[in-house]
C-alpha cells in the first residue's frame, strides 16, 4: 500500500498509508491526522501542498484553486497516490491536529443587517455535558458554519473574543447570488439552529513580535482583524498599531461602531479610513494600497502586516510591501475563498 | 542577546549560548530587557548598602528585588510588556533609596558616596532605546578586558542568586522572610556591581551564596511546614476522576492553597502537575477532598499534556512553555509567570479560572486508580531513622543514592532513569525535584521493610535531604561525605545552580552533575570545582553506579 510522507515546514515528518485510489486527505484523516482543509472538493485551495517525490493522480479541481500544478503543486483532497509519495506541506507539524473537530449545534441569537451589504450573525453553542460550552479560539481564526444535514458549509472569521459562554460573532459580507448569505438574509430567523465546526485557520497574531502592527481590512476580512484588535485592547497592548479600514463607499456605516469601540479601549490605535472600490484590475483596491504605501513610507520601522481578503487584493498588498522591502515573514495573510 | 543560564542553552561548535532566540522561547527583546532589569537591581543594592551604613533598611525594596529577579529565571516570564513595567518600577525603587540615602547623609553631615554605573542608570522611555541600552550591560560586558573565566564566575554568582531569590520569594509569600537572605541577595548584587575580577574572591562569594541558599531553603521549609503541616507519606492518584477540572503547575503552595479554598465545594476537581506533586504530602493541602491527584509528568511534556487536559490550567511559576493553540485560552499565569496574550491572574482572584473550568468538558470518566507515593519529608524519614540505621548496620541496606534535581527534554536525561532503576536492590533511592519523573512510576519495592524510593519533595526540599543526611551522619559518627551516600544531580535552571552552591558550601564532595555541565563554567572554572569538590560529569549509568559503590565501600 502506498506510503505518504509529509514533510512539514519545521522539518518534521509524518507518515501514513494511503490505499491506491484514495485521496491523501481522507487517508490522513483515517490515520487520525487532520490536515488543514475546508471544502474537500478541489475548490478552495486550503489543502495545497507540493509533491516532491512520487507519482499521483490529480483532479478534478477548480482552475483558481491551484496555479503550480506543473511543478508538483497539488490539492490533497484531490490527490491520489500511484505509489509512495513525499509531500511538502506549508505548515508546521503542530498545525496537524490529531483530534477531529466535532461539529457543534448552535442557535442564532442575533441576526442583523448592517447597511446594504452586511449581516451580523451571533451564535450561541448548545450546552453539552460532554463537550462543555467554551468558545475557544485564537483571534483571527474562523469557524465552518453550516446547516445540519445539508452539504452547505461556509468559513466565517470570528469577530468576537474567546469566551466561556459559547458565543460566536461573525460579520458576514453578503455575496450577490451566494446561497448561504441569501439564506441568512432572507430566510434565517433568530432561534434557528446552525452547525459550527472549528476553530480553524492559522491567521493569528504574533504576540512575541516587538514590531509595530498594521492591519488592513474593510468589507473583506474585517471580522478576523476586529477580533485581533479586541484582543489587543483586552490586554492593553502598547505597541504602535494602525488600522487601514476600507469602506465599500463613502459614508459606509459598516464597522464604524466596532472601530469606535476598539479605539476607546486601545487609545493608541490609529485608524486610517479609506474606500475600497473593490474590483480586480490595475485600479482595484487602489486607494487602500496607496494608504498602505504611504504608511510604509512614513514608518521608521517595517510593521507586521495583517490582511485578509481576496487573492487579487493580497497580491496588491504583497507587491506594495515588496517595493518597500518589508520581509515576507512579517506579512500575515488569509485568503478569502 | 546573550543568555546561557540554563542547561538547554544552544550549543554549537563556536560556543554555548542563545543569541538570537532562547531555546526556551524567550525572544531577543525580552532577554535584553531582563539584562536591563538585572543591571538596575545592582544599583538598588548599592544604595541599599549605603542605607545599611546608617542602620537603615527598606523591606519594600527587598521584596521588589526578589520578585524582579524571579521573573528572569528560565521559563518564568516571556512577556516583554511585563519587563518594561518592572524596569520603570525598578527606577522608582532606586530613586526612593537614593533619596533616603542622600537624606540620611545630610542628616549625619556626611557627603554621599559616589556609586558606579547601575546607580546612575536612567532607563529610556521607548523600547528601541531601552534595547540599545541593553547592549552594553549584559552578562558578557567587559569580557575583552577581564576574560571568560571572570565572566563565567560572575555568571555563576548571578544565576545562583536567581535561585536564592526564587526560594526566598516563595517563603515570603507565606510570610517568612529572613534579613539574612535579603542581606545576602543585596550583597551579591552589590558585589557584582563592583565588576569583580578576583577568581578566588568570587569563588568564596559563591560559597557564601550557597550558605545563604541553605537559609532560604530552610525558610521555605519553615514556611511550607509551618503553614501546611509536616509532609507525611501519601499515595497520590495519577489517573483522572470524572468531573470538571483545574490543573495547577509551577511551585507555589500558597497559590495552590488559595485556589483550593476558592474551589472548595464547587464540584471542580483540582490536580497538581510537575513540581506541585509534593503538595499532596502536606496535611493541610490534602485535607481538601477535591485535590484529587496529580496529572502528567515533568514540565517538558506540558504542550502535549496540557493540550489533552480537559479543563483550566493555572501556572504559578516555572516552567512555562509556549502555550499551544489548543489550550491558549484556558491557561492562566499568576505570580512571576507570564506569556504575552495569556491571561494573568493578579491578587489570587481565581474567578476567571473557575469560570473556564465550568465551561470546559472536564473528564468524562473516572479511570482505574494508579498511584505514586511521596511526602517523605525529613520528619517522616527521621521518624524511621532507627529502622534505617539498623538496616545499614546489619548490611541489609548498603547505600543511598540521591537522584534528583530538574528534569528536561534532552535525550541524555534517560541516564537518570537507567541510573535509578539500575542501582542494586539493597540500596535506596532518594529523590526530589521534577527529575523524579524519570523513574517515579517504576516499582522500586522495599529494602529491610522500608520503601526503596523516597520522594522527599520539591527541589527546595534539598533542605530536608540535608537534614536527613546530617542526622544519619550524626548517628554513624561520621561526616556527610563518609556516609554511603552518592549524589547524582540533574540540573536545568537556576534554582538547581543555587542548590549546587549550597552543597558545595557545605563541603559535599563527589557530586555527579548532568546531563551536561553549565555552559558558563569555563574549563578553568570546572577544573577548580573538580579539584576542590570532586564534582564530576555523568558518564554512563552502569559505570557511575559501579564507581559510586566502589568508592564508598563501607
Amino acid at each position: 500500500m502506498p506510503e505518504v510522507t509529509l514533510e512539514t515546514r519545521d522539518n518534521s515528518q509524518v507518515v501514513f498509508s494511503c490505499p491506491e485510489g484514495q485521496f491523501v486527505l481522507g487517508a490522513a484523516e483515517a490515520a487520525g491526522l487532520y490536515l488543514p482543509a475546508i471544502c474537500r472538493d478541489g475548490v478552495c485551495g486550503a489543502c495545497h501542498a507540493h509533491v516532491s517525490k512520487g507519482r499521483y493522480n490529480h483532479g478534478p479541481i477548480a482552475q483558481s484553486a491551484l496555479t503550480d500544478a506543473p511543478s508538483g503543486g497539488v490539492l490533497l483532497c484531490r490527490c491520489r497516490p500511484e505509489g509512495d509519495l513525499v509531500i511538502r506541506v506549508p505548515y508546521p507539524k503542530e498545525d496537524i491536529r490529531t483530534q477531529p473537530l466535532v461539529p457543534r449545534e448552535s442557535t442564532i441569537v442575533e441576526l442583523t443587517r448592517v447597511g446594504a451589504g452586511y449581516i451580523t450573525l451571533k451564535l450561541a453553542l448548545t450546552p453539552d455535558p460532554e463537550l462543555g460550552i467554551a468558545a475557544e479560539f485564537l483571534p483571527g481564526q474562523y469557524m465552518e458554519v453550516g446547516i445540519r444535514d445539508l452539504p452547505l458549509r461556509r468559513a466565517y472569521s470570528l469577530a468576537n473574543l474567546p469566551n466561556w459562554d459559547g458565543q460566536f460573532e461573525f460579520l458576514i459580507r453578503k455575496k450577490p447570488g451566494g446561497v448561504f448569505t441569501t439564506w441568512l438574509d432572507k430566510y434565517a430567523r433568530v432561534g434557528d439552529k446552525l452547525q459550527v465546526r472549528g476553530p480553524l485557520g492559522r491567521f493569528v497574531l504574533d504576540e512575541i513580535s516587538p514590531r509595530p502592527r498594521c492591519f488592513i481590512a474593510g468589507g473583506f476580512g474585517f471580522g478576523s482583524v476586529l477580533s485581533m484588535l479586541r484582543h489587543l485592547a483586552q490586554f492593553q497592548d502598547t505597541q504602535s498599531t494602525t488600522l487601514i479600514f476600507g469602506a465599500d463607499q463613502q459614508h459606509e456605516q459598516f464597522g464604524v461602531g466596532q472601530i469606535a469601540e476598539v479605539k476607546a479601549a486601545l487609545p493608541m490605535l490609529r485608524v486610517i479610513p479609506t474606500v475600497w472600490y473593490p474590483r480586480a484590475g490595475p485600479n482595484g483596491f487602489a486607494r487602500v494600497l496607496q494608504e498602505f504605501a504611504a504608511l510604509l513610507q512614513q514608518s521608521p520601522e517595517h510593521p507586521d502586516v495583517y490582511v485578509c481578503g481576496p487573492q487579487e487584493f493580497l497580491e496588491g498588498v504583497r507587491a506594495v510591501a515588496g517595493t518597500h522591502q518589508v520581509p515576507a515573514n512579517q506579512i500575515f495573510t488569509e485568503q478569502l475563498l | 542577546m546573550f543568555c546561557y543560564q540554563c542547561e538547554q542553552t544552544m550549543r554549537t561548535e563556536s560556543g554555548a549560548s542563545c543569541t538570537v532566540k532562547g531555546v526556551c522561547g524567550k525572544d531577543e527583546a525580552t532577554a535584553d530587557l531582563q539584562d536591563v532589569l538585572v543591571y538596575q537591581l545592582k544599583g538598588i543594592a548599592q544604595y541599599r548598602a549605603g542605607l545599611a551604613e546608617f542602620g537603615m533598611t527598606d523591606g519594600e525594596a527587598d521584596s521588589f528585588v526578589l520578585g524582579a529577579i524571579f521573573s528572569t529565571l528560565t521559563n518564568v516570564n516571556f512577556n516583554r510588556a511585563r519587563f518594561v513595567g518592572l524596569i520603570a518600577e525598578a527606577a522608582q525603587v532606586r530613586d526612593r533609596l537614593r533619596d533616603r540615602y542622600t537624606e540620611a547623609c545630610r542628616g549625619a553631615g556626611k557627603a554621599p558616596a559616589t556609586f558606579s554605573g547601575p546607580t546612575l542608570f536612567q532607563p529610556a522611555k521607548d523600547l528601541h532605546r531601552l534595547l540599545e541600552q541593553a547592549s552594553a550591560i549584559g552578562v558578557r560586558a567587559g569580557v575583552e578586558a577581564v576574560g571568560e573565566d571572570v565572566i563565567g564566575l560572575r555568571a555563576l554568582l548571578l544565576y545562583g542568586l536567581k535561585g536564592v531569590a526564587a526560594y526566598a520569594h516563595h517563603a515570603e509569600v507565606l510570610g517568612h522572610t529572613r534579613s539574612e537572605i535579603a542581606n545576602a541577595v543585596a550583597h551579591t548584587l552589590d558585589f557584582l556591581a563592583s565588576d569583580p575580577v578576583d577568581l578566588e574572591q568570587m569563588l568564596q562569594e559563591a560559597l557564601a551564596l550557597g550558605h545563604a541558599n541553605y537559609v532560604a531553603m530552610e525558610a521555605l521549609d519553615a514556611a511550607n511546614t509551618g503553614t501546611f503541616g509536616a509532609p507525611s507519606p501519601t499515595a497520590v492518584r495519577t489517573t483522572p476522576v470524572a468531573g470538571k477540572a483545574i490543573l495547577v503547575s509551577g511551585h507555589d503552595l500558597r497559590d495552590l492553597h488559595a485556589l483550593l479554598e476558592a474551589t472548595n465545594g464547587s464540584g471542580i476537581n483540582v490536580y497538581t502537575h510537575g513540581e506541585l506533586l509534593p503538595a499532596h504530602g502536606y496535611p493541610k493541602l490534602r485535607a481538601f477532598k477535591h485535590l484529587v491527584g496529580n496529572y502528567g509528568g515533568a514540565w517538558q511534556k506540558q504542550q502535549d499534556e496540557f493540550s489533552r487536559f480537559p479543563g483550566a490550567i493555572l501556572m504559578t511559576s516555572n516552567c512555562l512553555l509556549e502555550p499551544q493553540p489548543l489550550y491558549r485560552n484556558r491557561i492562566f499565569t499568576c505570580g512571576p509567570a507570564g506569556w504575552p496574550g495569556v491571561h494573568h491572574i493578579a491578587g489570587r482572584d481565581f474567578k476567571a479560572v473557575i469560570q473556564a473550568a465550568r465551561a470546559l468538558p472536564g473528564f468524562r470518566t473516572t479511570e482505574p486508580e494508579h498511584t505514586i507515593t511521596g511526602g517523605f519529608g525529613r520528619e517522616a524519614v527521621l521518624g524511621v531513622a532507627g529502622q534505617v540505621i539498623d538496616a545499614v548496620k546489619s548490611g541489609a541496606l548498603k547505600h543511598f543514592f540521591l537522584v534528583g534535581g530538574c528534569d528536561g527534554a534532552a535525550p541524555g536525561r534517560n541516564y537518570f532513569t537507567e541510573f535509578a532503576e539500575g542501582v542494586p536492590s539493597d540500596t535506596m533511592v532518594l529523590t526530589l525535584g521534577c527529575g523524579k519523573y524519570r523513574f517515579n512510576t517504576h516499582d522500586f519495592g522495599t529494602v529491610a521493610g522500608l520503601p526503596r524510593l523516597l520522594d522527599i519533595g520539591q527541589c527546595n526540599d534539598t533542605y530536608s535531604a540535608l537534614v536527613i543526611a546530617q542526622a544519619l551522619a550524626g548517628a554513624f559518627g561520621c561526616g556527610v561525605n563518609d556516609l554511603p551516600l552518592s549524589l547524582i544531580i540533574s540540573w536545568f535552571e537556576q534554582k538547581a545552580v543555587a542548590v549546587l552552591l549550597t552543597l558545595l558550601a557545605l563541603g559535599v564532595r563527589n557530586i555527579r552533575l548532568g546531563p551536561t555541565l553549565p555552559a558558563f563554567l569555563t574549563p578553568a572554572l570546572l577544573d577548580i570545582l573538580v579539584q576542590r569538590f570532586g564534582i564530576a560529569p555523568i558518564t554512563t549509568a552502569e559505570a557511575d553506579i559501579k564507581a559510586a559503590l566502589s568508592s564508598k565501600a563501607a
